[in-house]
């Protein structure tokens, strides 16, 4: 009977394997399909039409080959230093000199802000009104501040960039406090933690990083976005280079461009997720 | 500075409750008296709305009296603190720490270091029994796997009082009756006091030395009944249906 049992939960085990494992065969070959009707598609609609309207998909990779391999000089900003690369790389440190630091000042500050106000009623009630007026201005819409304060440049674009990043983060990081339920707190109380600063530390932040870490998530991706439209306003990069190549009627780069900037969402967002499954191991 | 009327650990004296709400104040508690002796297990019961978990809150120190004043070991609470070690229902157990971290953090707060901190840690772990479970997160854990942990945290810091608010109201009945075992163990190994809040009838006959009473709106005490049966209970026990009944007549 037991034998029986065990043979049967055993080949229903192997069945549930080859199950999904056939499941993700299918969606692979769905996915590859799609794909290769998409590519199709793109194709024949543009091979009838010049370039400059609509490049095919062959004259994409071969503008995306071509701009990865030319070889290009960067020249590291505030360090004067100079390193060979290739065009697509140079233009990519660019994107990443301000994307970086946009991205993790603004986020860091949009963190710290969302705590302190999702923590302190005072604060909350003193900086609301503001808060309110200022949270639906798009960050593009500070471009005007970017140029007159900082320059059409990396620290205006990374400007740009930290305020998509602080909103994103802040809000997040808000939310998340505020959701902490008052029986946690007190169950901490209870265990002897008696001032702000520990309970904030040991108790808000955790049980709040979840929403935190979505916070960041989101604005990895919407940095990018950011990041694009910064540059289209002239500070050097790939946005730049998407709408520099564009006026240039060389619309193949333009899209090889675009497809880095999809890569690098890609790539970046992958490697947080992996981050964000590790941090919240623990999450229900 | 005023001192404690009456001889007891806990010493609950003219506690009156008013809360504020939109139709105006609502007295949750009018002039609750009694007293805990050391060691003592006792039960506080009550239909619902008779002010239980605001008389938990309140000895807590979750929650201020509007008159009157707890007392404990000759204090009197004005708020929580770890003399006082908390059972809630809903166990209150921190998900993003493993089992032996929600242990730990009383005595983190402490200052313990950590070696005194683990060995501690792991003498309550498996005092309830959850040995082998160090590693887990709550999510991973079964409700009364969950107030296991729950009371092997309060445990930790060495309260005065275990203070337990319907901790088992949200485990199935056979759980319940090994939780109850258990707890009755662990009561006789560490000569804790325990106050335990419930509204069920058969748990407080199970577990009580004496079963304060509370009835009414607002709730006060009705009754103190002292139940005099060896342990361990038996529910088929006649003496044991008599209690019930009593305790049943006396909530209505």
């Amino acid at each position: 009977m037991s034998i029986d049992t065990s043979t049967d939960s055993e080949s229903g085990l192997v069945a549930d394997e080859e199950l999904i494992a056939s499941g993700r065969r299918q969606r692979l070959l769905r996915g590859a399909v799609g794909s290769a009707i998409f590519l199709v598609v793109w194709q024949v609609a543009a091979m009838p039409v010049p370039t400059y309207l609509l490049p095919t998909p062959l004259e994409v990779a071969q503008a995306f080959v071509v701009e990865l391999t030319a070889p290009a000089v960067f020249t590291v900003p505030l360090l004067d230093i100079e390193i060979g690369l290739t065009r697509m790389l140079v233009n990519l440190s660019d994107s990443l000199y301000h994307y970086i630091p946009g991205l993790f000042v603004g986020g860091a500050a949009g963190i710290a802000f969302g705590i302190a106000l999702g923590w302190s009623e005072l604060l909350d009630d003193a900086i609301t009104p503001v808060q309110r007026v200022l949270r639906p201005i798009p960050p593009l819409a500070w471009i005007a501040f970017a140029i007159v304060w900082l320059g059409v440049n990396h620290r205006g674009a990374a400007f740009i960039v930290g305020i998509g990043a602080f909103w994103i983060n802040f809000y997040n990081a808000y939310a998340g406090v505020k959701a902490v339920p008052q029986s946690t707190k007190e169950v901490a109380a209870s265990l002897g933690v008696d001032d702000d600063l520990t309970m904030i530390r040991k108790v808000v932040v955790p049980k709040a990083s979840p929403e935190i870490m979505t916070g960041i998530r989101t604005s990895i991706g919407q940095s990018w976005m950011i990041v694009v439209a910064a540059e289209l306003f002239g500070a050097p990069g790939v946005g730049f280079q998407i709408i520099n190549a564009a006026q240039n009627l060389a619309l193949d780069v333009s899209v090889a461009y675009m497809f880095v900037i999809s890569i690098v969402f890609l790539i970046s967002d992958g490697i947080f997720q992996r981050v964000e499954s590790r941090v919240l191991v623990w999450r229900e | 500075m005023s001192q404690q009327p009456t001889d007891g650990k806990i010493v609950v004296d003219g506690i009156d409750k008013r809360f504020r709400s939109e139709s105006g104040p609502v007295d949750a508690l009018r002039d609750v008296n009694f007293a805990v002796e050391e060691g003592e297990f006792v039960c506080i019961i009550g239909a619902s709305g008779a002010g239980k978990t605001t008389l938990f809150r309140i000895i807590a120190g979750l929650e201020s009296a509007t008159e009157g004043t707890v007392w404990l070991d000759g204090e009197p609470i004005d708020g929580p603190g770890t003399d006082r070690g908390m059972v809630f229902q809903e166990y209150g157990l921190f998900p993003w720490r493993t089992v032996l971290k929600n242990v730990t953090f009383g005595l983190e707060e402490r200052g313990l270091d950590k070696q005194a901190r683990l060995q501690r840690a792991r003498e309550m772990i498996d005092l309830v029994g959850l040995d082998g479970f160090e590693d887990s997160y709550p999510k991973e854990l079964s409700g009364g796997m969950k107030q296991r942990v729950g009371i092997a945290r309060a445990l930790a810091v060495d309260p005065e009082i275990l203070l337990m608010d319907e901790p088992f109201g949200s485990v199935d009945a056979q759980t319940k009756q090994r939780l109850h075992e258990e707890l009755l163990d662990i009561w006789s190994a560490t000569n804790k006091t325990v106050l335990f809040v419930t509204h069920d009838v058969d748990e407080a006959v199970t577990l009580a030395d004496r079963v304060v009473v509370l009835t009414g709106s607002p709730g006060s005490v009705h009754e103190v009944v002292d139940i005099d049966l060896a342990r361990p209970r038996s529910r088929t026990d006649d003496a044991f249906a008599d209690y019930e009944q009593q305790l049943r007549d006396a909530i209505e």
